[in-house]
C-alpha cells in the first residue's frame, strides 16, 4: 500500500543509507512506477552513468528489480524486448528492521550465522566466496575460518529459509489475459529462450543433487515445467476473479527461482564423489563418468563465485508476524495461552506457503500437547491446562475449533490488534467519548444516525455531533446526509467507519510519524554535533549533563522508531 | 410515557382571554412533544403581536396551565408544554437525562453496579445482571431490562466487558449453549483504559496538527513544541526520584 508519506519515508530511508543521487532515482521510480533506464534519465535529469550506478546500488541492495516486457513493434524486427525497473517498496521498509531480523536469528542460531546474515543485510547480495572473504577479514585470533565452515553455516541458514538464492536478474513479464494461455507463448522466441534457460538450471541442479540418469532429469524437468504452468494458470484465474496484483508483485513472482533452486546451496561434492568412486564396485569406471566429476568440480568452483545469495525477508517477516500474534495473545490472555499458540505455530509454520496466511493447518489436541511439552515454558502444562487455554483462545476467536481439531485464525488476531491500535489513537487524540463512538461505529460496520449514536454511547446530544465532525474532518469517519422531505424537510447525518479507507489513512499517518521521528533524531544529533565530537575526557560538568541528555534522547527516539515500526508491520506487512 | 391528569370542572382554563385560549390550544395540541415559542407563533391562525404573545404565555404559566420544559436538542430554545403532559423521550432524552442534561453520575453508578455483578459471577447473562440489580435495591427506581441492556452495551463499548457466546461447558455450565453472555475483559483491556498503541505513544500519533506538519514547513518535527515537551517529560519520567522517607531523614 503506497501512500504519500510512505513514499516520503522510503525516500528518506534511501537518502540516509545511500545518499541523494540514489534517492532521486528511487523517488522517481516510487512516484512514476516501472520505468526504462532512458525514462529514468529523462525524469531525473541525471547522466546515464549516474542512473546506471544508482540502479546498480538499488539492485544490489534488493530495492529495485529489473524485468523485461515485450512490446509489439510495428517494424519488421518483430516484438522488441524492453528492460524496465520497478522499485520494491517493501524491501526499502525492511532496511530499518535489520536489527529485528538479527535478533530473531540470534535466538535460533550461533554468532557465525548472525554475522553471515549481517553481511548479507549490509551488502545486499553476496556469493559464497565473498561471504568467506568477509568472514576471513573479521577472523579473530584462535578462531580460524575455513570455506567449509562458511558453507556449512550457509547451508544451515538456507535450510531454515533465512537465506535464499537471488531472484532472476531480468525475468520476462508476460501479460496476463484470458486469450493468451501458456500454449500461445510456446512458439515465441523468448518463451523458447526461457525453456532453454530452465533446461540449463535443471542441468546444473541435477549435477548438484547427483541425478545422472537422463530419464530422471527429464521427469524432473517435466515436474518443474508443470509447476510453472500451474502457477501461470493460477495467475490467470486470479486475474479472472478480480484479485488485483500490482506490477511489483508480478515481477517479484516472476523473478523468484523454483522452490528447490531458491533454497539450494553449492555443496562441496568433490570429496563425497571421490569416496563413492573409490568404494563403488558396481559402477564401471569410464570416460563419461570421469568427465562428469570433472564438470561437477569445475561447476562448483564457478558457482561459489557466481551464485549470489541474499537474506530472505519473507521468512523474517513471517517470524515477526508469529511473534506479533504470540505477544498479542499474551497481552490479552496469559502465558499459558501464549505457549499453546507458540507451539501451534511451531508445528504448522513449515507448511505455510506465504506470509499473509489466513489460517494455520488444523491440529489435534494431542499433537498440540506434544508440541507444547517440547518447549521449556510449556513443560509444566498439563493436558487440561492446554485444553483450557484452547477454550480461552476460542472465546476470543483467535483459534477455530471444529471436530477436535484446532487452527489459528491469523486474520482475526491481526484484525483485533489493528483495531486496538486505531482505537488507542482515537482515545488519546479525541477523548473517551470519541473512543466509545468510534468503537460503536467500527463494530456495527454500517451507517448510524447521530441521535442513535449519542443514545447508545451515552454522549450528550450536543457533544456527539461535534465529536463526529472532528473524526470525520480528520478522515476517521465517513458521513452521509439523508434529507427527508415531508410536511417539514429534515436532514439527518449518518456516520460510518470504512475500514479500507481508514486503514490506509492510519498507515499514512504512521509513515508520517516514522519520518518525523527520523528527522527529529537527525535534528537532535545535528544540534549537539560539536558536543558529540568532543573526546570523553573533555566532557565535564554541564557538558557531561548535556551529553547524557542527548544520549538518552537518542535512545528514546530510536526505541520509539522501533516500536512504531511494529505498528507499520501490523498494518502493512501482516 | 406521558400521563394525562384528571381535569376538574373549575379548571383555570375556563377563565382565559381569547388570545390565551388560542395559544393554549396550540400548545396543548402538541401533547407531550411541546412546542418552541417561535414555531407556536407561526402556527397561530391570527397574527398576534409579540408583546401580547409574551404576556399571554406568562399569564398561562401563572395559571399553571403550561410549563417550560428543557429540550435536550437545544437547551437555549424556550419550549412550552401543557402541564398535564410529561415531556416525551425525544424532548427529555429518556431515563438517562435529568433536567435536560445527561445524568452522568447516575449512569456511572449503574455501570459500576453492573460491572461488579459481572466480576462477581465471572460470566453473566443480561437477565442475571438485571435481576441481581433489582434484588440489591441499590436504586430507588427499578431499571427495566432494556435500560440494563443499554448500560451493558455501553460497558462493552468502554471495553470493560466483552460479549461471548456460551458453549455450555466450563464456566458456562449453567447457561444454555449459544446464549449471549458478558465477561470481564481480562488484563488486555486494562480495566477499560485502552492500551496505548505504538502510534499513540509518539507525539505525532496524538498531534492535532499532524495534517499541516511537513518536513520544512512552519510546523515541522524540528520546530515541534510537542516533541520538546515529550522528550523532557519522558526523560524526567525515567529519572530516579528521591523517596519520601529520604526527605524526612
Amino acid at each position: 500500500m503506497l501512500t504519500e508519506y510512505g513514499t516520503k519515508h522510503a525516500v528518506h530511508v534511501i537518502t540516509n543509507h545511500f545518499g541523494d543521487l540514489v534517492a532521486k532515482v528511487c523517488e522517481c521510480l516510487l512516484r512514476k512506477g516501472p520505468l526504462t533506464r532512458q525514462n529514468i534519465k529523462r525524469y531525473t535529469e541525471l547522466s546515464d552513468e549516474q542512473v546506471k550506478n544508482a540502479l546498480l546500488v538499488l539492485i544490489q541492495q534488493n530495492c529495485v528489480q529489473a524485468f523485461t516486457t515485450q512490446q509489439p513493434d510495428g517494424f519488421a524486427d518483430g516484438p522488441k524486448a524492453n528492460t524496465q525497473y520497478v522499485v520494491l517498496f517493501d524491501n526499502i521498509l525492511h532496511r530499518v528492521r535489520f536489527a529485528k531480523f538479527l535478533t530473531i536469528l540470534s535466538q535460533e542460531f550461533d554468532q557465525q550465522c548472525v554475522e553471515l546474515v549481517q553481511g548479507l543485510l549490509e551488502h545486499g547480495r553476496l556469493t559464497l566466496k565473498q561471504m568467506f572473504d568477509r568472514a576471513k577479514s573479521s577472523e579473530k585470533e584462535g578462531n580460524l575460518v575455513d570455506l567449509d565452515s562458511v558453507r556449512e553455516t550457509l547451508v544451515k541458514l538456507v535450510t531454515a529459509h533465512y537465506v535464499e538464492r537471488c531472484p532472476a536478474s531480468e525475468p520476462l513479464l508476460m501479460p496476463i489475459s484470458e486469450e493468451e494461455g501458456p500454449a500461445r507463448k510456446k512458439g515465441s522466441k523468448s518463451a523458447k529462450e526461457q525453456e532453454q534457460q530452465s533446461f540449463t538450471y535443471v542441468d546444473v541442479f541435477c549435477n548438484y543433487v547427483l541425478i545422472r540418469d537422463q530419464s530422471a532429469r527429464a521427469i524432473f524437468f517435466f515436474c518443474l515445467s508443470y509447476n510453472n504452468r500451474a502457477n501461470y494458470l493460477m495467475k490467470i484465474s486470479r486475474a479472472k476473479i478480480g484479485e488485483p496484483e500490482t506490477i511489483e508483485q508480478q515481477v517479484v513472482e516472476a523473478a523468484l527461482p523454483m522452490e528447490a533452486m531458491r533454497f539450494s546451496v553449492v555443496t562441496n561434492v568433490e570429496s563425497d564423489v571421490g569416496e563413492k568412486e573409490k568404494n563403488s564396485n558396481n559402477v564401471t569406471p569410464g570416460e563419461k563418468r570421469k568427465h562428469d566429476v570433472f564438470d561437477l568440480d569445475e561447476c562448483g568452483v564457478a558457482d561459489e563465485q557466481s551464485v549470489v545469495y541474499r537474506a530472505n525477508f519473507e521468512e523474517f517477516i513471517r517470524r515477526l508476524r508469529h511473534k506479533g500474534c504470540i505477544d498479542h495473545v499474551r497481552a490479552h490472555l496469559d502465558d499459558g495461552a501464549a505457549n499453546v499458540l507458540s507451539a501451534m505455530l511451531q508445528a504448522t509454520s513449515s507448511v505455510e506457503k506465504k506470509v499473509k496466511t489466513k489460517n494455520s493447518v488444523p491440529l489435534s489436541l494431542s499433537s498440540i500437547y506434544e508440541e507444547v511439552i517440547k518447549s521449556e515454558a510449556g513443560r509444566n502444562m498439563t493436558l487440561d491446562h492446554v485444553r483450557a487455554s484452547l477454550v480461552q483462545l476460542g472465546e476470543l476467536s483467535f483459534v477455530d475449533a471444529s471436530s477436535d481439531s484446532y487452527s489459528i485464525d491469523f486474520e482475526k488476531i491481526i484484525e483485533i490488534a489493528q483495531n486496538e491500535e486505531v482505537e488507542s489513537v482515537v482515545s488519546k487524540r479525541y477523548g473517551r467519548d470519541a473512543y466509545r463512538i468510534f468503537r460503536l461505529l467500527s463494530k456495527s460496520g454500517r451507517l448510524l444516525e447521530t441521535d442513535k449514536i449519542s443514545d447508545t454511547t451515552f454522549v450528550e446530544k450536543k457533544d456527539a455531533p461535534k465529536i463526529l465532525y472532528k473524526l470525520w474532518k480528520d478522515g476517521y469517519l465517513l458521513m452521509e446526509k439523508l434529507v427527508v422531505t415531508g410536511a417539514r424537510q429534515s436532514q439527518f447525518l449518518l456516520w460510518k467507519v470504512n475500514r479500507q479507507i481508514l486503514w490506509k489513512h492510519v498507515l499514512d499517518e504512521m509513515f508520517h510519524a516514522a519520518l518525523n521521528l527520523s528527522l527529529r533524531v537527525a535534528y537532535e544529533l545535528d544540534r549537539e554535533k560539536e558536543l558529540l565530537n568532543l573526546p570523553a575526557d573533555k566532557r565535564t560538568g554541564p557538558l557531561q549533563d548535556r551529553y547524557n541528555r542527548i544520549r538518552k534522547v537518542r535512545i528514546l527516539l530510536e526505541s520509539s522508531q522501533m516500536k512504531l515500526d511494529d505498528a507499520i508491520l501490523l498494518f502493512h506487512d501482516f | 410515557m406521558s400521563k394525562r391528569k384528571r381535569l376538574d370542572s373549575n379548571a383555570p382554563s375556563d377563565s382565559l382571554t381569547d388570545h390565551e385560549r388560542l395559544i393554549y390550544d396550540v400548545i396543548r395540541s402538541k401533547q407531550d412533544m411541546g412546542i418552541w415559542t417561535r414555531d407556536m407563533k407561526r402556527e397561530l391562525k391570527v397574527n398576534l403581536p409579540d408583546n401580547i404573545v409574551t404576556k399571554s404565555i406568562k399569564s398561562l404559566q401563572n395559571k399553571s396551565l403550561i410549563k417550560e420544559v428543557v429540550n435536550i436538542h437545544n437547551k437555549g430554545k424556550k419550549h412550552l408544554m401543557a402541564v398535564e403532559f410529561e415531556p416525551s423521550k425525544e424532548i427529555s432524552g429518556g431515563a438517562w437525562y435529568s433536567e435536560g442534561s445527561l445524568d452522568t453520575e447516575f449512569i456511572k453508578v449503574v455501570k459500576s453496579q453492573c460491572l461488579k455483578q459481572i466480576i462477581k459471577v465471572k460470566v453473566a447473562t443480561l437477565e442475571g445482571i438485571s435481576d441481581s440489580i433489582k434484588r440489591s435495591g441499590a436504586f430507588k427506581v427499578d431499571l427495566t431490562k432494556q435500560q440494563t441492556e443499554e448500560i451493558v452495551r455501553a460497558l462493552v463499548l468502554d471495553n470493560q466487558i466483552m460479549e461471548v457466546k456460551s458453549n455450555g461447558s466450563g464456566e458456562f455450565t449453567n447457561i444454555p449453549v449459544g446464549k449471549v453472555c458478558y465477561k470481564n475483559v481480562s488484563k488486555g483491556g486494562g480495566g477499560g483504559e485502552p492500551k496505548t498503541g505504538s502510534l499513540a505513544s509518539v507525539p505525532c500519533g496524538v498531534c492535532p496538527q499532524i495534517n499541516i506538519c511537513t518536513p520544512d514547513g512552519v510546523i515541522s518535527p524540528k520546530t515541534c513544541v510537542y516533541y520538546t515537551k515529550w522528550e523532557a517529560f519522558r526523560l524526567w519520567e525515567k529519572q530516579p526520584r528521591k523517596r519520601w522517607w529520604t526527605k524526612r531523614k
